[in-house]
C-alpha cells in the first residue's frame, strides 16, 4: 500500500517537475525581459543626477507641476475618446457580423483584418494624401465641386488624430465584441420577446448586459493601446500632448533618462488603474 | 541512424540557450577574429557608408566590418552601457550628444599620429568635439521650398519669419521631436533675428507671430510629405536633402541659404575608449578625400576634407561651410534642455 502511494507521489513529482519544466522557459523569458527591466526602469526613476541617493523629485514634478498634470490629463482624456468613439463604431459593426452578414461574415472579418496587414505608418501616410491641404478631399471640394473658396484645415488638427487612432483601434473593439455577441444564446433574446419585450428593450437590457465582456474586454484593449500610442500622434500631430510623446523626447532630445523611466512609469500606474476599474465595472455589468 | 525525439530535441535546445546565456557565442565569433561594428543612418545613408568607407576599409585591412543602422541617442545609449566592451566600433554622432560623450570620458582622442587624414581636416572640426572626434560631413538648414507655388521665396530668416506671419504661406518647421531642432531652428532663428544662446526669446517671439500658419515635421521625411501633399509650401530643411529629393524626380524643390547663414549641422565621428584598434583605420578612411567626394556625390551634403573637389554637378549644391552660422555646440548643449521645456510649455508637441 505505501508503496503504491510513493508511486503515485513520485509520478505526480515528475509530472510537477516536467509542468516546471515546460513553463519555465516562459516564466524566465518574462522575468529576464520584462519583469526585470521594469524594475530596473523604475528604479532609475528614483535615482539622484550621480545615480548614488534616492529622491522623489521626479514624481513630485509630474504630479504637482500644472504642466505635466495637464499632460497626464491628455493621456488618459485622449484614450478614453478614443475608447468610446471605438466602443460606438465598434458594437453596430460586431453586431452586423455577428447577426446580419450571414455568409458575408468572412468578406466582413477580412475587410476588419485587412487593415491590420498593412504597416501602421503606411496607413497613417493615407491620411495624409486623403486630407491635407491639397489632398484628396480638399481638392474635390474646393477645384471639382467648387464648394469651398480655401481648403479646409483637417491635417494636424485633434480630430485627425482621433479619427486616425479609432482607425487603427476600431478592429480590436469589433473583434473583442463579435466573439461575445456569438456566444449570446438566442433562446434568451427570444423569450424577453415572447414575455413581451420590445426590440429595443430586448436589446438593452438582455444583449447588451450579456456582452458586456466582449464591449470590456475591446475597450481595454483599446484604451490600453491608445495610452502608449506614438507613431499616429507623431505623423498627424493633432497638437496632443501625450506621455509617451514626452518619453521618447525624454530619449531622444534632452537625454534625461530618469524622467523618462519616471514618465513611462506613470503611464503604467495609469494603465493598470483604468485596467482595474474596467475589469470592475465588466464584472458588476456581468454580474447584473 | 540517429533518431531526433522531443527529449533530444529539448535537451539540445536546453543546451543551446545555456551556452549562448553563458557567452559561448561571442567568443566563438571572437575566436574567428571581431568584425568591426560601424554605424550609419537608414536609406541612401547606410549605402553610402558601405560604398565609400566600409568597402576601402575592408579592401586594404582585410578585416570584415558590420554596419548597424540607428541613430546617436541609441548609439550612445549603448555605449554608456557598455564602456568596458562597446558594441559599437565607431558612432555617427550629432555633435551636442558627441560632446556629452566626450565630456564623460567615453571617447578617445582624435590625432595625426592615429589618424594621418585628420591633417586634412580643418582644426575648427575637430575642437567643435573637443577632439574627441571630428566632423567629416555636414548640411546648412536653410530654406526649402515648393517652386510651384513660391515663385519668389525669402531670402532671410527675417522675411521667412514676416511672409509666414501674414498667411502668404504654410510653413513647415521640424518639431520638437527631432533631435537637432535644438541647433537647426532655435538656436538659428534665435541668431538671425537678434537673439543668441543666450536669448532665444526672439525665435519663441517669430513662432507665437506665425503660429496660424505652420505644421510641424518629426522626421525629414514628414517635411518631404508636407511639400508634396501641399499641407506646407516651404519650410526650414537641410540642402543635401532637397537636392537627393531633387534628384530622384521631385525638381518642383528649391532651396535657399538664408541671408543670415542656415546652421551648419555637423555630422561627427567618434571610437569609444575600449572599442576595436581597427576603428582607427576605418576612421582614416571616412576622413579620406576621395573616400568624402564618393560620400558627397552620393549624399549631396558638403565633407570636411580640404583636398576634396566638388564635381560641377555638386558644385553650386554644396553651402561652403564657410558661408553657415557655425553653432556654438557647447553652449547649446548646456541650456537645450530648458529651451526643450519651454517649447513644450509655450508651442507643445
Amino acid at each position: 500500500m505505501a508503496t503504491a502511494v510513493d508511486k503515485t507521489k513520485s509520478r505526480l513529482g515528475a509530472r510537477g517537475l516536467r509542468g516546471l519544466l515546460l513553463i519555465g522557459p516562459a516564466v524566465l523569458f518574462l522575468v529576464a525581459f520584462f519583469v526585470l527591466p521594469l524594475f530596473d526602469n523604475a528604479m532609475r526613476s528614483f535615482a539622484t543626477a550621480d545615480g548614488q541617493g534616492f529622491t522623489l523629485a521626479r514624481y513630485v514634478q509630474l504630479l504637482t507641476d500644472r504642466f505635466y498634470l495637464g499632460v497626464t490629463l491628455e493621456t488618459v482624456v485622449l484614450s478614453t475618446v478614443v475608447t468610446l468613439i471605438c466602443a460606438a463604431i465598434g458594437y453596430p459593426v460586431a453586431y452586423f457580423l455577428v447577426r446580419k452578414a450571414g455568409r458575408w461574415s468572412g468578406l466582413v472579418i477580412f475587410l476588419l483584418i485587412a487593415p491590420l496587414l498593412t504597416s501602421i505608418i503606411m496607413r497613417t501616410f493615407g491620411w495624409q494624401v486623403l486630407f491635407a491641404r491639397r489632398g484628396l478631399v480638399n481638392n474635390l471640394l474646393v477645384q471639382e465641386l467648387g464648394w469651398l473658396e480655401r481648403p479646409l484645415q483637417i491635417m494636424n488638427t485633434p480630430a485627425i488624430a482621433i479619427i486616425g487612432l479609432v482607425h487603427v483601434l476600431v478592429p480590436f473593439m469589433v473583434l473583442s465584441i463579435a466573439t461575445v455577441l456569438q456566444g449570446i444564446d438566442r433562446r434568451l433574446e427570444e423569450s424577453a420577446q415572447i414575455l413581451g419585450a420590445g426590440r429595443w428593450r430586448t436589446f438593452r437590457e438582455v444583449t447588451l448586459p450579456l456582452s458586456a465582456d466582449g464591449i470590456g474586454t475591446g475597450a481595454i484593449l483599446v484604451f490600453m493601446i491608445a495610452n502608449g500610442s506614438f507613431v499616429t500622434l507623431v505623423l498627424l500631430g493633432g497638437g496632443f500632448q501625450t506621455l509617451p510623446l514626452f518619453i521618447y523626447q525624454q530619449f531622444n532630445t534632452t537625454r534625461d533618462f530618469s524622467m523618462a523611466s519616471a514618465m513611462s512609469t506613470v503611464l503604467l500606474v495609469i494603465a493598470l488603474a483604468c485596467l482595474y476599474l474596467q475589469l470592475r465595472l465588466v464584472r458588476r455589468q456581468g454580474g447584473s | 541512424m540517429t533518431t531526433f525525439t522531443r527529449r533530444r530535441l529539448l535537451k539540445s535546445g536546453a543546451m543551446a540557450g545555456t551556452a549562448l546565456a553563458l557567452g559561448g557565442f561571442p567568443r566563438l565569433v571572437n575566436a574567428q577574429g571581431a568584425p568591426l561594428n560601424v554605424t550609419a543612418f537608414g536609406g541612401v545613408w547606410e549605402q553610402a557608408v558601405r560604398d565609400c568607407f566600409v568597402a576601402p576599409f575592408q579592401a586594404k585591412t582585410g578585416a570584415t566590418a558590420t554596419v548597424s543602422l540607428g541613430g546617436p541617442p541609441q548609439w550612445l545609449a549603448q555605449v554608456e552601457a557598455n564602456p568596458e566592451k562597446p558594441p559599437v566600433d565607431v558612432l555617427i554622432m550629432t555633435p551636442d550628444l558627441a560632446l556629452t560623450a566626450a565630456k564623460a570620458g567615453l571617447m578617445d582622442d582624435f590625432t595625426v599620429e592615429k589618424l594621418p587624414n585628420l591633417a586634412q581636416i580643418p582644426q575648427v572640426f575637430t575642437d567643435s568635439v573637443i577632439g574627441k572626434g571630428t566632423v567629416f560631413d555636414y548640411g546648412v538648414a536653410g530654406i526649402t521650398y515648393n517652386k510651384e507655388t513660391v515663385a519668389e521665396p525669402p531670402k532671410s530668416f527675417a522675411e521667412f519669419v514676416d511672409r509666414v506671419a501674414d498667411g502668404e504661406f504654410i510653413a513647415s518647421l521640424p518639431s520638437i521631436a527631432y533631435a537637432v531642432t535644438p541647433i537647426m531652428l532655435i538656436w538659428a532663428m534665435a541668431e538671425a533675428l537678434g537673439g543668441g544662446v543666450d536669448n532665444v526669446d526672439p525665435f519663441f517671439d517669430a513662432v507665437a507671430r506665425m503660429k496660424d500658419n505652420l505644421v510641424f515635421w518629426g522626421g525629414p521625411n514628414d517635411f518631404f510629405n508636407h511639400l508634396a501633399s501641399g499641407e506646407a509650401e516651404l519650410g526650414i530643411y537641410f540642402d543635401g536633402r532637397t537636392w537627393n529629393h531633387y534628384d530622384e524626380g521631385a525638381t518642383w524643390m528649391g532651396f535657399i541659404n538664408p541671408e543670415e547663414g542656415g546652421s551648419l549641422n555637423a555630422v561627427a565621428v567618434q571610437k569609444p575608449v575600449n572599442a576595436n584598434p581597427l576603428a582607427w583605420d576605418y576612421l582614416n578612411e571616412v576622413l579620406d578625400a576621395e573616400n568624402q567626394t564618393k560620400f558627397a556625390e552620393i549624399m549631396n551634403y558638403g565633407v570636411t576634407n580640404e583636398e576634396v573637389v566638388y564635381s560641377e554637378k555638386l558644385k553650386p549644391r554644396i553651402t561652403p561651410w564657410q558661408n553657415a552660422a557655425f553653432p556654438p555646440y557647447e553652449q547649446i548643449a548646456e541650456v537645450r534642455n530648458e529651451w526643450v521645456d519651454r517649447w513644450n510649455r509655450e508651442i507643445g508637441m
